[in-house]
C-alpha cells in the first residue's frame, strides 16, 4: 500500500473516533483517599474530600478557571441590571441528567432554593436575594434586595456550593444531606456505589455534555477518559504511599512533608503540589473569658508569636509552606501585606510588656487543639511554648475533632481554639468573616467595612476595602494565621493530564493512563 | 447438653439489656455529635442545631433509647447516620472482612504455634525449646504496625507477590482469589498470637508432664509421642481452648491496627471510625453484636471443655 494511503486511512480512523465521540482511554483509575467523606451533598457539606468525589458528579452553573476567576458551566453567560440587583442567567441548552431527564430552569430554581435555605454557604447570598425564577426556556432570574459583589464566586464555588440537581431531589431535600440513590448530577461521571469502608466508585456518564473550549482550571472541556472512577479509603499514610509504589493506586492524598524530598526523588512516584493553600487559623473568644474585648491583650499574643519555626516543625520542607500574612496567597487578586507587619514578630519581651499593660496577671488562657490533625498539635505546642516564654499561663487542652467542636461552641469553655481553613476564591468565605462562627467576632468596625465589601460589585474597590479588613484583623485579632501550607498528592507516573498543580481539589476528567 | 445450652442462651437476656444500656449511654455521653462532623468546619451553631433536630437526636435520651431498642427487638439496627445505609448492612460487610481474616489467622497459628508449642515442651530445655521461646518472645514484641509495613515493603512493593492493601469481597470481580488481599495481613496478625499460643501450649504442657497419670503412663513402657499426644497434650487442650476462643473473639473485633496498616474494611477500624465521626447507630449496633459474638464464642468454649474434659459437667 501506498504510504500515503496509510495516512489517509489514519486521519480518516482519527476523524471517525472525534465524531464518534467514543474514543476513551478507559480503564479504572484507583484514588487512594485519607478517609470517607461525610456525604457527597455539595449544599450541605463542605469537606474538602466529599468534594474532590463529588465534583466529577455534580456541577454548578459556574466554577472557576486556572485564575481562579468565575468561569460559565451550566451557565452560558448573564445580564446584570444597572444596579446590580437583577441577574438574569442564561444556561447551556442540551444538558442532561444522569438519569436521563434534561436540566430545566425549573431544575435549577429548585437546587439554587434548597442551596440558599439549608446549604453550607448559601445563607451568604440568599440573604440578599428576594426571589429566584424562571425566566425562560433557558433562562433563571435572581432578584437581590441590594447588590452583592460576591454572588458569582459563591456560585462557581461547589464546595459547600449551589450543585445543580433534579428538581425531584432538591424539592425534598432540607438540612439532612440527600442520600446516595440521589446523588443524580450533570457531571462528566455519575454515582455508581459506596461500600461502606471499601470504596465509593463513579462510572462515565456516556450522554454528558460538556462545556465548549479549552480546558481552562475547573473550565472548558471535560472528557471522562477513565471507564471508572474509584476512591478507596487507605488511612494510613505508609500504606497509601507504599501501594501507589506497588502499583494498587493511581493517586494518593495527603502526604506528609517528611516524605516530600524522598518521593521527589523517586523516579516512580510523581508529586503535584496543590496550588491552593490551607491555613492554619488560632480563633480567639470574643464572647467569654479574659480575651474578650481585651484587644490589646490579644495583640500582645500575637506579639508572642514566631510562626516560623512552628512552621519548620509541624510542616517540614521549605517548599510546602510559606509565612505569609495575607489570608490569601501571592499572585491572587485578594493578596494584600495590609496589617502583616504583625504576623510573625516572635517577641516575647515586648509582649509581656504590652500583656502587662492590658492588665492581664497570669490567668490561665485556654487553648484547645485537636490530635486528628498533626500539624493542629504540633504548631501549638510550639505556640505554647513561645506564649510561656512571654510569661503567658497556657492551659493546652487536647481533645479530639468531634470534642473541640462541641465545646468551641460553648463561650465558657475556651480562649483559643486551633483549626484550619481551605482555600477560598472570595475573602466573604473566610470562617472569619462569619459573624456566628465560634469565636463570635462581631465588632462595629467589622460590621461596617463587611457592609460596604459585600455591597460593592466593583472588583477594585472590592479589594481595597478587603485590605481595610484584614488591617483590622490583624488590629482586633479575632484570629491569627499561622502561614499558607501547600499539601501535595502523589500519583503513578503513568497518569497522563493530571498538570504540575490542582487548582484546589484533584480532578480527572481529561486525565487517562 | 441440650438444656444447659438453651439455659445458658436465656442468661443471656438480662445480659443484653444491661449491656444494651450501658452501650447507648456511653455512646450518646461522649462529648460531640454526628450533626457537626457532618456538616465540617464552616457550619454554624444553628446550622448543627437544625441537622441535629432533623437527625430526631435532640429527643430525650431515654426516649432515644426507648426508640432504639424497640427497633433492635425487631431486628432493626437502625441507618447509618454516614452512609444511609441499615446498619446491619454495613456490620455484615465488616463482618466478611473480619470474619476471613480472623479464620486464616487461626489457620496459621494452628499450623505454627501448635506444632511448634507441642517441640518446645517435647524437648524442654533444649536448642529446639530456645529457639520456640526466643522467637516467640519476639514475635510477641513486634509492633504489628511496624511489622505489617515491612511485610508491604518486602512482598508487595518488592516481590509484588500479593497486593499492598484492601480487600474487595468474595462476591466482587476476583472470587475466591480476593483471599490472597488476607495473607498479608492474616500473617501480621498471626505473629504475635502464635507466640502466645506457643508459650501457652509449652507452660501448659509441662505442667501436665509433671503429673501423676503422665508418670504412670511412662513407667508403663508407653511410646513418649504417644504419651506427649495423648496424655499431656489432651489434658493441656483445655486451657488452650479456651485462649483460642478468645483469641478468635478479639481478631474479630479488635484487629484495628492490621486493619488500618492494610486498609481492610473490617469490623475493628468500622468501630474506631465511626466513634470519630460520632455515627451512633453503627456503634450501638457493631457493640452489641460483638458482645453477643463474645458471648456465644464464650458458650461455645463451655462446651468445648465437656467435651475435653468428662470430669466437667454441664447442668
Amino acid at each position: 500500500m501506498h504510504p500515503g494511503t496509510y495516512l489517509k486511512l489514519l486521519v480518516a480512523a482519527g476523524a471517525f473516533a472525534a465524531t464518534a465521540g467514543i474514543a476513551h482511554a478507559g480503564g479504572t483509575l484507583r484514588y487512594a483517599t485519607i478517609g470517607e467523606p461525610p456525604s457527597l451533598d455539595q449544599h450541605v457539606v463542605t469537606s474538602d474530600l466529599a468534594t474532590t468525589i463529588a465534583h466529577h458528579v455534580f456541577e454548578g452553573l459556574y466554577t472557576f478557571d486556572a485564575s481562579n476567576s468565575p468561569i460559565g458551566l451550566l451557565a452560558t453567560g448573564e445580564t446584570v441590571s444597572d444596579d446590580g440587583t437583577n441577574i438574569a442567567i442564561t444556561l447551556r441548552k442540551g444538558v442532561k441528567f444522569h438519569n436521563g431527564q434534561d436540566m430545566t430552569p425549573a431544575d435549577v430554581v429548585a437546587s439554587l432554593k434548597r442551596w440558599g435555605a439549608f446549604g453550607a454557604r448559601g445563607g451568604l447570598l440568599f440573604g440578599n436575594v428576594e426571589s429566584v425564577a424562571a425566566t425562560g426556556d433557558h433562562e433563571v432570574t435572581l432578584r437581590l434586595s441590594r447588590p452583592f459583589g460576591p454572588w458569582k464566586n459563591l456560585m462557581a464555588f461547589i464546595n459547600g456550593g449551589p450543585a445543580i440537581y433534579p428538581a425531584s431531589v432538591a424539592e425534598g431535600a432540607g438540612k439532612e444531606p440527600i442520600a446516595p440513590q440521589d446523588y443524580i448530577g450533570t457531571g462528566p461521571y455519575r454515582f455508581s456505589e459506596w461500600q461502606p469502608n471499601r470504596h465509593v466508585e463513579l462510572v462515565r456518564f456516556d450522554d454528558y455534555a460538556s462545556p465548549s473550549g479549552a480546558a481552562d482550571g475547573y473550565g472548558g472541556t471535560r472528557v471522562a477518559e477513565f471507564d471508572t472512577l474509584r476512591f478507596i479509603p487507605v488511612p494510613d499514610v505508609g500504606t497509601r504511599v507504599s501501594g501507589l509504589k506497588a502499583g494498587d493506586y493511581d493517586y494518593a492524598e495527603s502526604i506528609p512533608g517528611d516524605l516530600y524530598a524522598g518521593l521527589e526523588a523517586d523516579p516512580s512516584v510523581v508529586t503535584i503540589l496543590n496550588g491552593g493553600p490551607i491555613f492554619g487559623l488560632v480563633f480567639m473568644n470574643s464572647k467569654d473569658g479574659p480575651l474578650r474585648e481585651n484587644f490589646a491583650l490579644r495583640r500582645a499574643i500575637q506579639t508572642a508569636l514566631d510562626k516560623v519555626p512552628a512552621l519548620q516543625v509541624a510542616i517540614g520542607p521549605e517548599g510546602l509552606w510559606r509565612a505569609n500574612g495575607s489570608f490569601l496567597p501571592e499572585g491572587n487578586v485578594w493578596h494584600t501585606d495590609a496589617g502583616t507587619g504583625s504576623f510573625s514578630m516572635g517577641d516575647a519581651d515586648k509582649a509581656r510588656m504590652m500583656a502587662e499593660d492590658a492588665g492581664y496577671a497570669g490567668e490561665p488562657v485556654k487553648f484547645m487543639v485537636s490530635t486528628n490533625y498533626p500539624f493542629h498539635y504540633d504548631t501549638a505546642i510550639v505556640y505554647t511554648r513561645q506564649l510561656a516564654q512571654a510569661g503567658f499561663n497556657i492551659d493546652l487542652q487536647v481533645y479530639d475533632w468531634a470534642t473541640l467542636i462541641e465545646k468551641r461552641a460553648q463561650p465558657d469553655q475556651w480562649d483559643l481554639f486551633f483549626t484550619h481553613h481551605g482555600f477560598v476564591p472570595d475573602p466573604i468565605l473566610i470562617s472569619v468573616m462569619n459573624d456566628s462562627y465560634p469565636g463570635w467576632w462581631a465588632t462595629a468596625e467589622k460590621a461596617g467595612l463587611k457592609g460596604r465589601f459585600t455591597a460593592s460589585a466593583d472588583p477594585d474597590e472590592r479589594r481595597a476595602i478587603w485590605a481595610e479588613i484584614q488591617a483590622l484583623i490583624y488590629e482586633q485579632v479575632p484570629t491569627m494565621k499561622t502561614g499558607d501550607i501547600y499539601t501535595y498528592n502523589i500519583a503513578s507516573p503513568a497518569l497522563r493530564g493530571l498538570g504540575e498543580a490542582t487548582l484546589i481539589w484533584p480532578h480527572f476528567w481529561n486525565v487517562s493512563k | 447438653m441440650l438444656a444447659y445450652t438453651l439455659n445458658r442462651l436465656l442468661t443471656l437476656i438480662p445480659t443484653l439489656l444491661a449491656a444494651s444500656v450501658l452501650i447507648f449511654l456511653f455512646v450518646h455521653l461522649i462529648p460531640g455529635d454526628p450533626a457537626s462532623i457532618l456538616l465540617g468546619d464552616a457550619a454554624t451553631p444553628e446550622d448543627v442545631a437544625e441537622l441535629t433536630r432533623a437527625l430526631g437526636l435532640d429527643a430525650p435520651l431515654w426516649r432515644q433509647y426507648l426508640l432504639w431498642l424497640g427497633n433492635v427487638l425487631r431486628g432493626d439496627l437502625g441507618t447509618s447516620v454516614f452512609f444511609r445505609e441499615p446498619v446491619l448492612a454495613v456490620i455484615g460487610d465488616g463482618a466478611e472482612t473480619s470474619l476471613l481474616l480472623a479464620g486464616m489467622t487461626m489457620f496459621w497459628i494452628v499450623l505454627f504455634g501448635v506444632p511448634v508449642g507441642i517441640a518446645a515442651a517435647m524437648r524442654h530445655g533444649s536448642w529446639v525449646d530456645q529457639l520456640a521461646s526466643g522467637g516467640a518472645m519476639l514475635f510477641a514484641s513486634v509492633p504489628t504496625f511496624w511489622l505489617g509495613l515491612y511485610l508491604i515493603l518486602i512482598f508487595a512493593v518488592g516481590l509484588g507477590w500479593f497486593p499492598s492493601s484492601g480487600f474487595p469481597s468474595l462476591t466482587d470481580e476476583g472470587g475466591v482469589l480476593n483471599l490472597r488481599y488476607l495473607v498479608l495481613p492474616s500473617l501480621t496478625l498471626a505473629a504475635p498470637n502464635a507466640a502466645l499460643i506457643i508459650r501457652l501450649i509449652r507452660a501448659s504442657m509441662l505442667d501436665v508432664a509433671r503429673e501423676d497419670h503422665v508418670r504412670t503412663a511412662r513407667a508403663k513402657g508407653l511410646h513418649p509421642t504417644r504419651v506427649a499426644i495423648r496424655h499431656i497434650f489432651r489434658n493441656a487442650l483445655i486451657a488452650v481452648t479456651a485462649a483460642f476462643g478468645f483469641t478468635f473473639a478479639a481478631l474479630v473485633s479488635e484487629a484495628v491496627v492490621t486493619e488500618t496498616v492494610f486498609s481492610l474494611p473490617g469490623i475493628g477500624r468500622l468501630v474506631v471510625q465511626s466513634i470519630l465521626r460520632r455515627d451512633y447507630p453503627v456503634i450501638q449496633g457493631v457493640i452489641l453484636i460483638v458482645v453477643v459474638f463474645y458471648m456465644i464464642v464464650n458458650l461455645l468454649v463451655d462446651l468445648a471443655y465437656a467435651r475435653l474434659d468428662p470430669r466437667v459437667s454441664l447442668k
